[in-house]
């Protein structure tokens, strides 16, 4: 069984008779009760997507799946080739079904990643917890302000957009949590 | 159809406050279903609803069965469960579901069930995001949907019990209001029928009581709050009592002790004509905030009279807050009370880390704020945020909080706070939209 507090994007649980793949976390809400949060989830053999809000405690299956390590070779529009590093084989998952995680790969990372397979069928992608990006777009750094406490939206070099600290700048390096996409440190 | 309500007491009363608020609520409703209310803590139940054997594993309090979740369940209960398997249950505040009932929902060939997870009020706007989104469970057959309770449309609203909307309506005239007050003055005196709190239980400031006309007639000002230091509370009070009891020649303000030392030179202002300068009774619930409250009134030098109230049943605790005309209230059944009752309070959200109980306050404050002038509201967002705005509520922690502002221009402040209540009564019955939407999907 699996918790919704062990869910996060590229996870997949089973509902009936339902294999869903958790395509992005949409929101959290905390208070006295516990955390209930919204995830958008894609039914892996239909391809429908739904939201739905799961409070912490409910349990689920854990579905059947195969994990084969990965690097992103090269990516070809909104198709994503990955190579498993054993067999050399690729394999293709459209952008969808890397939900956010699309966000913080590309194929200049040297990181390995994790492909889940159901049924042989690539499904999703499960990210190292950290990874590196770069900014490449941000309104300039403010010296001094070294709080961590403020935050303003970055562009990463993946497209995407993030809330980093005033200190950075453009083509500062960070390190980011890929569970939620925060801000962690800056990378050395 | 049948609802089974389960609720966990997680700390305090408030879990199972709302909870068998809800299941009288319900049970009050034309063609009301069958209801199983089913309670880890009996014992906390039994301080609400006096009679329950906290050691039964089932018995039945105004025609609801309530049922012990420790398993295994008792001839009765599984007698009841297989006349009428659980087909629509809610769990208060995502309780989860006891062992014994999970086995009976994911067995195979069980009858399909909707699960509803009843969550904790709040004004937050996500309160109608997440209102009747749909949730899930391992098992098709066991459907499972978001309830969030609230003030706004597009939420589920708040309980109105048949019990409290009768106290609302005594309430809302003169003579009903003081004939509130006789009642609940007899209950607390143990001169009323099934009176649950003895004279000694009140303490040694009962016999501000013992002349009911004059208690009937004062600015009653109810208690129930965490832990902290009341001190400027106290004050704020102790300066709207003597402004009061200058406006009317009123003799003997203080308390029992303290008859006559309301310090000379406090009276300011003038006393708004909604109070009609009437002095002032404070009644400290029981629980957290009492002691904290009565150490700071007798710092205080007892300058008004109030009582230690003993723990009392929801139904008079419900006409003490009905029938006071300034509330303190802390938690979730006391608060949504308190803003059905139409009369100002301060609300005291539970503290969580990174004070985020701020969130919760200033969401509070917006949906309060459409009711009042920007200059008439500004005083009352202070009160509320020097009231809340700290890391923990300890006996020891002060805050510059000053309700007394809130005094100064009661009339105004009394007219806000009627307005949202007069626009949540106008909302729909949180009792009968849940109802409503287990009969529309089971």
């Amino acid at each position: 069984m699996v918790v919704t507090s062990d869910l996060r994007t590229g996870s997949v649980f089973k509902s009936g008779n339902d294999a869903l793949f958790v395509q992005r976390i949409l929101g959290q809400k905390t208070g006295r009760g516990g955390m209930v949060t919204r995830f958008r989830v894609r039914n892996i053999v239909t391809g429908q997507t739904s939201d739905v809000a799961l409070d912490a405690g409910e349990k689920f299956e854990e579905v059947d799946l195969d994990i084969h390590q990965m690097k992103l070779s090269y990516i070809d529009g909104d198709t994503y080739v990955f190579m498993d590093q054993t067999s050399f084989e690729q394999y293709e998952l459209a952008k969808d079904d890397l939900g956010d995680n699309a966000g913080y790969i590309s194929p200049d990372d040297d990181y390995e990643v994790e492909i889940t397979f159901y049924e042989g069928k690539p499904v999703g992608v499960t990210l190292p917890i950290l990874i590196e990006r770069t900014i490449t777009y941000c309104e300039p750094g403010v010296k001094g302000d070294t709080s961590g406490k403020t935050f303003k939206p970055a562009t990463l070099d993946t497209g995407i957009e993030v809330s980093v600290p005033l200190f950075c700048d453009i083509g500062t390096k960070i390190r980011l949590d890929t569970r939620d996409g925060s801000f962690v440190e800056r990378a050395k | 159809m049948t609802i089974d309500i389960l609720c966990k007491v997680v700390d305090n009363y408030g879990d199972i406050g709302v909870a068998w608020r809800l299941a009288r609520a319900l049970s009050e409703l034309p063609d009301p279903p069958r209801l199983r209310l089913v309670v880890d803590d009996l014992e906390a139940f039994v301080a609400l609803r006096p009679g329950l054997d906290p050691r039964a594993t089932f018995q039945v309090a105004k025609g609801i069965e309530v049922v012990a979740w420790q398993g295994p369940l008792g001839p009765e209960a599984a007698a009841s469960f297989r006349a009428r398997p659980a087909s629509a249950i809610v769990e208060c505040f995502a309780c989860g579901r006891p062992d014994w009932l999970e086995d009976m929902l994911f067995a195979p060939g069980a009858p399909p069930s909707l699960v509803v997870d009843l969550e904790h009020l709040t004004a937050e706007p996500y309160a109608a995001e997440l209102h009747l989104m749909p949730s899930l469970t391992r098992s098709a057959s066991v459907r499972k949907a978001m309830f969030l309770p609230g003030f706004d449309e597009g939420t589920g609203g708040l309980v109105l019990d048949r019990s409290f909307e009768q106290t609302l309506a005594r309430a809302s005239s003169e003579e009903g209001r003081a004939e509130l007050r006789r009642s609940v003055i007899a209950t607390l005196t143990g001169a009323a029928p099934g009176a649950a709190a003895q004279p000694d239980a009140i303490g040694p400031v009962g016999a501000a009581l013992a002349a009911p006309d004059d208690a009937v007639g004062r600015f009653w000002v109810a208690v129930f709050g965490y832990e902290r230091d009341y001190g400027r509370i106290v004050a704020d009070l102790a300066a709207f009592a003597a402004r009061c009891a200058a406006r009317c020649g009123v003799a003997g303000t203080g308390g029992d002790d303290a008859r006559g030392s309301v310090p000379a030179g406090t009276v300011r202002g003038s006393v708004p004509d909604a109070t009609s300068g009437r002095p002032l009774l404070a009644l400290a619930a029981a629980g957290k905030s009492q002691a904290c409250f009565l150490a700071a009134w007798e710092a205080a030098g007892r300058p008004f009279p109030a009582l230690a109230l003993p723990f009392l049943p929801q139904e008079t605790w419900d006409r003490i807050l009905a029938a006071s005309d300034f509330s303190i209230v802390r938690g979730e059944d006391s608060w949504a009370r308190a803003a059905l009752a139409g009369r100002p309070f301060l609300w005291q959200a539970y503290p969580q880390a990174e004070r985020h109980q701020m969130v919760k306050v200033e969401a509070f404050l917006r949906r309060l704020q459409r009711h009042f002038r920007p200059a008439d509201f500004a005083p009352i967002a202070r009160a509320y945020r020097a009231f809340n705005d700290r890391d923990r509520d300890e006996s020891g922690t002060a805050g510059d909080e000053s309700p007394g502002s809130l005094f100064d221009a009661y009339g105004t402040a009394a007219a806000g706070f009627q307005a949202l209540a007069a626009s949540l009564a106008a909302r729909t019955n949180l009792a009968a939209d849940l109802l409503t939407f287990f009969r529309e999907s089971v």
